[in-house]
């Protein structure tokens, strides 16, 4: 009689942890492999799409004097590459793509805007979604050849349209709004495939700005609101009068503070449904003011894009749309 | 075969857009660094220059390249950089025979200090002279 209890205590003591075990496996997949429907990649491939048609709108007059290696350029090319080189050489680079084309006969001065032109239409069938894979890995390749011929140019920015198109490139493409699947009739990818990659931008998005409020947090300008003054009258930020901002200088402490509290907190906030919607209101407004104030437009769409990518679909109602998919396949 | 790794890893960072922290205008705001270029003509004349860009996003960029400018420690490549701005801009102006370029930063006033009328400042840090007298038609 003892030894059965003896054996049955000791199976309780094997089975328990081992059941725990189970049990926050269960939890971590639950996590990683959420149900999701693919709304939030058709938000990742058109934002995304528009940030690429932007950045090679807006860098247009200056492409050849960016990514000439001769003398034409403000640096030469092959010095940021050769910079890049001490890192690694495996990195891709205009460079690549002009000896590919010095190859095939072409000079430098057509390729660049070769690459520019290609840029643009893998964008737009990003935009359109036609040929969904395809684009999204020429975008990314191209979008990183040119950021790190010119990465002593490059800011915060590229960094982000990187991430983006990372995630884009290997994202469950096509989404059942793109034109790939609307035209083929392509049926919806796997939603658990969806829900993991969506989940893993998420957490992306909560350490960036985890960390980003850390490091702001620990400086004193950002509690006294003399960060956010020199932010926004440092050439070539200065969109706004410093005499305007001078009259709204008792709110700037108060600005700083929300700025820190608002990544800081990011983490924490964004995922109960409760506080979701107020914290997603919140940075995108504080990224939209970035924008205007400030003048970094395109700083401030991709980073709209992104947090509206990761956390915007599950406010308009995801679980009805889930629901609603489900009954349809 | 460490090597090896270590590229692996340089790739994938740069790949994936993450080789670079996510502080921006952390802890502080940096101080705004500023080239300025004197071009010297046979005649004794003198004229003063900035570095000039097609559009707004490229003058942000151009902001960057001043920062990374100023902050390398590296004084040869330092002075290549500012060599090759300055040849950009004699290309303007190849009738020049010499550039001095200037690279300091802005001071910028505080709130008080601008409401009691302080402007911003100017500070050089580096002088370059190139000569292009040779070059020059």
């Amino acid at each position: 009689m003892l030894s059965l209890h003896t054996t049955l205590i000791s199976r309780k003591q094997v089975t328990s942890p081992m059941m725990r075990l189970r049990k926050l496996r269960r939890k971590v997949q639950r996590f990683l492999f959420p149900s999701e429907v693919d709304h939030w990649l058709t938000v990742l491939r058109i934002g995304l799409a528009l940030q690429i048609l932007l950045y090679c709108l807006s860098l247009r007059r200056d492409w050849i004097q960016l990514f000439a290696s001769g003398a034409h350029g403000l640096i030469r090319r092959d010095l940021a590459e050769a910079i890049l080189s001490a890192e690694t050489v495996f990195t891709p680079r205009l460079g690549w793509v002009v000896a590919l084309g010095n190859h095939l006969g072409l000079n430098e001065y057509s390729i660049l805007w070769f690459a520019w032109w290609c840029l643009v239409c893998a964008a737009l069938c990003l935009f359109a979604g036609v040929l969904c894979r395809s684009a999204a890995v020429l975008a990314w390749f191209l979008h990183l050849c040119t950021t790190d011929s010119a990465s002593l140019f490059s800011y915060g920015v590229d960094n982000f349209t990187s991430i983006g198109l990372f995630y884009l490139m290997l994202a469950p493409l096509p989404d059942r709004w793109s034109l790939d699947a609307q035209i083929r009739h392509l049926p919806p990818k796997d939603q658990r495939l969806q829900g993991f990659h969506r989940r893993i931008l998420q957490m992306h998005m909560c350490l960036i700005y985890f960390f980003g409020g850390i490091a702001k947090s620990v400086g004193v300008g950002w509690w006294n609101g003399t960060s956010l003054w020199r932010a926004l009258t440092r050439p070539p930020l200065n969109v706004i009068s410093p005499d305007f901002l001078i009259d709204a200088k008792n709110i700037l402490p108060v600005l700083g503070i929300l700025v820190c509290l608002a990544e800081t907190g990011y983490p924490f906030f964004i995922w109960p449904t409760k506080s979701r919607p107020v914290w997603f209101a919140f940075i995108i407004g504080m990224h939209v003011i970035i924008g205007i104030t400030m003048g970094m437009y395109l700083f401030a769409l991709i980073m709209v894009v992104l947090n509206t990518a990761a956390f915007g679909p599950g406010l308009i109602g995801e679980r009805r749309l889930l629901l609603k998919s489900r009954l349809s396949t | 075969m460490d090597n090896a790794i270590r590229q692996g890893i340089a790739v994938y960072l740069r790949a994936a857009g993450i080789e670079a922290g996510y502080g921006y205008f952390a802890p502080n705001v940096p101080d705004n660094y500023k080239i300025v270029f004197e071009l010297r003509y046979a005649d004794g004349r003198t004229e003063y220059e900035l570095p000039r860009v097609g559009g707004a996003a490229t003058g942000l960029r151009l902001s960057s390249l001043l920062d990374r400018i100023a902050e390398e420690n590296y004084e040869p490549l330092r002075a290549t950089f500012v060599k090759m701005l300055a040849y950009s801009i004699w290309q303007d102006h190849q009738d020049a025979i010499g550039i001095r370029a200037v690279v300091g930063y802005v001071h910028l006033p505080a709130p008080e200090e601008f409401e009691c009328g302080q402007k911003e400042s100017y500070h050089a840090l580096f002088a370059y002279d190139f000569d292009f007298s040779k070059a020059s038609h």
